[in-house]
């Protein structure tokens, strides 16, 4: 099998001093040195960014972007692109509000109210995930149009959902057993924080420990290579999907449980944060490339940024043009990376 | 003096604690803030709301925290706990759904900082805020009694419409109640044909506008829910030749809400018949003056009504001066 994990940049050789910067540029923890420097960088402007108060706020503001980014990683190292997360987020958290609502939800009262909305979610999300790699395995046809069809599909079937669900256009009155799900702690660790880390860690596993995760890197290395070695290429990328949707459906749990809403324009605008975050940690939109591990440091650097940049009270404008400069300057090292030193 | 690596590192380290310990010295020595939170400025209602506010912040001696969220709820929680961090004194906001802010009002009492809603309340809850809110329902009722007298005047009957908001906002819903509170009262010469839903979107109005004229060619009657529709409206009305003066033969008998200044270009121009007006002006004093008090330990209500008005051709002359679109129309175009 020609699949490998991720290349190690460190290990190419290089004659002259002058490459070092390059080095540091390619390398794995990149993204975290740079989010030490613009912290360092920012902080006489915002101290508070090292109070206590601000780093909670930013673990908390985190995880679900990162839950949603690390499904975004599989379908990315398969050389695809999910762009329906946005939508599976927002029909995950009507379906999910308008099962446990108290007010007229159909487990309304319940006690299987809360477990039916959860289940409920990931079936949704579950659902769209099996829609989009079908399409592209069934097929053929390329994720960009398929999920784009899927996410304006889905998004307007949430608005047209909540109109036989709530006289408003969001369900609210969802039972506490949920909402607490972003407030609670264990062991002082936010419950939010242990299911992201607990994700992040199996997916880290699947990916780098596994056979799945083989085929996965090798599927987006080189799908007629990954063919012809007697890989499943189609269901390795129905796989990814599937990931995809389930993450962006864990995802809206989170979101939904933090805003005690089920709205139907939930997530609406983080699509570029998601892709974003992943390509900004260094997974590869070339596809064969990507690890959990730099996601989470990808998701860690657009936190650091947008909490900055509100704490300045930067208007959101600004906040676009910077973000966007960051992640245009990601893309571009990738494809500078994927031209000059091949996959890795 | 060489330094070493760790003495350098310690010393830098430091330097930016004092560097940050200064910054906060100086804004503790500094005026009180005030954070202003919008959903979006996406009507020229909320970009004179936006700025008026801050001119009344200013002359008060207090400091501006602005965002903007571009209708993202959970961005907007994010804002709010931003400017919680900051140390903020007050927190003004416009939400985007009624429900989602509830968590943004119960971090912000958690904080202890008073939080005020501008011009769109939140939905019942246990946790605290004070809301600003124009008295919508009798504001519409009046403006569209006003058009249903014109209609029954005119004697014959008329088809209306009603550009609905977005549900998920109390103001337009309030709107939509007292639209329907008036034509009630006038079945003999109104009947309500086409209700076309808007979301606060100027696309999906011009597309249901246009769909509804097609559908009941005979509309005579518009009523909006928000002025900011108005290009959409006289686009759609020209491409289904109903663009006329009052007096004309096609003339639509239009009523707006608001108060804009392109409102008051239409109704001097008579293309429009009235507008109900919200008073910007009133409500942006007892917002912040809502934040005063509440900072002085002083009891406020949770609802401060602005009592607003219909402008009408009848009483144009007499009421325009109260309209803040005319006074940002009269800025344009002195006399």
């Amino acid at each position: 099998m020609t699949a490998v994990p991720p290349a190690d940049i460190n290990q190419r050789p290089s004659g002259a001093g002058s490459l070092g910067l390059l080095r540091l540029v390619l390398s794995e923890y990149f993204v975290l040195v740079l989010c030490v420097v613009y912290l360092a960088a920012i902080y006489p402007f915002v101290p508070e960014m090292l109070s206590l108060e601000v780093a909670s706020n930013i673990l908390g503001d985190m995880m679900p972007l990162l839950v949603v980014a690390i499904g975004q990683t599989f379908v990315l190292i398969i050389a695809g692109i999910d762009l329906s997360v946005t939508a599976i987020i927002s029909f995950a958290a009507v379906v999910g509000a308008s099962v446990m609502t108290g007010s007229g939800g159909y487990l309304e009262g319940s006690n299987l109210a809360v477990p039916g909305a959860v289940l409920a979610m990931l079936a949704a999300g579950l659902f769209i995930g099996l829609v989009n790699g079908l399409s592209v395995t069934r097929l053929n046809m390329p994720s960009f149009i398929v999920t784009l069809a899927t996410r304006m599909f889905f998004a307007g079937a949430a608005i047209w959902y909540v109109t036989f669900h709530s006289p408003s256009s969001s369900i609210a009155n969802l039972p506490t057993g949920f909402t607490d799900f972003s407030t609670t702690s264990m062991g002082g660790i936010p419950l939010t924080v242990i299911v992201a880390t607990a994700i992040g860690l199996a997916a880290h596993f699947l990916l780098s420990r596994t056979e799945f995760g083989r085929w996965i890197y090798a599927v987006g290395a080189n799908p007629q290579a990954a063919r012809i070695s007697g890989i499943p290429v189609s269901r390795t990328i129905l796989m990814a999907f599937l990931i995809s949707g389930g993450c962006a459906a864990i995802g809206s749990m989170m979101y939904v449980a933090r805003m005690q809403t089920g709205s139907p324009i939930l997530g609406e605008n983080i699509l570029l944060d998601v892709i974003g975050a992943v390509v900004i940690g260094g997974t590869s939109l070339f596809g064969g490339k990507g690890k959990i591990v730099w996601t989470v440091f990808g998701v860690l650097f657009l936190m650091l940024i947008d909490t900055s940049m509100k704490m300045l009270g930067s208007s959101l404008f600004t906040i676009f043009i910077i973000k966007g400069s960051v992640i245009l300057l990601a893309a571009t090292v990738d494809t500078l990376r994927h031209r000059y030193f091949g996959r890795g | 003096m060489a330094l070493n690596r760790r003495e350098f590192t310690i010393s830098t380290l430091m330097a930016l604690a004092a560097t940050g310990g200064l910054t906060v010295a100086a804004r503790t020595q500094g005026t009180k803030t005030i954070a202003v939170l919008f959903d979006g400025l996406y009507s020229e209602f909320w970009v004179a709301g936006i700025e008026i506010i801050r001119e009344n912040l200013k002359n008060r001696g207090f400091e501006i925290f602005e965002a903007i969220s571009d209708q993202d709820d959970n961005k907007q929680f994010e804002q709010v706990r931003a400017a919680i961090a900051r140390k903020v004194d007050g927190i003004i906001i416009v939400q985007t759904d009624s429900n989602a802010v509830i968590p943004a009002i119960k971090a912000a009492n958690e904080a202890k900082i008073p939080m005020v809603h501008f011009n769109r309340p939140p939905a019942p809850s246990e946790a605290f805020s004070v809301a600003i809110q124009a008295d919508n329902q009798k504001i519409a009722r009046e403006t569209v009694t006003y058009v249903c007298e014109v209609a029954k005047a005119s004697g014959k009957k008329h088809q209306a419409a009603i550009m609905i908001g977005d549900l998920g906002d109390p103001n337009a819903i309030q709107r939509r109640d007292g639209f329907q509170e008036a034509i009630d009262q006038f079945k003999d010469s109104v009947e309500l044909v086409a209700s076309i839903p808007t979301e606060w979107n100027a696309d999906t109005a011009f597309a249901g506008l246009t769909n509804a004229l097609q559908a009941n060619p005979d509309i005579s009657l518009l009523f909006t829910s928000s002025d900011f529709l108005l290009p959409q409206i006289t686009q759609a009305l020209k491409s289904a030749d109903k663009w006329g003066k009052i007096g004309e033969e096609n003339h639509v008998i239009l009523a707006g809400f608001d108060g804009a200044a392109p409102a008051y270009a239409l109704m001097h121009e008579s293309y429009m018949d009235a507008c109900g007006v919200q008073n910007l002006f009133y409500e942006a004093e007892i917002a912040i003056q809502a934040i005063v008090d509440l900072q002085d330990g002083k009891k406020v209500e949770k609802l401060l009504l602005d009592p607003g008005f219909a402008i009408t051709q009848a009483n144009m002359k007499e009421k325009q001066a109260e309209m803040w679109g005319y006074v940002l129309w009269a800025k344009d175009n002195p006399q």
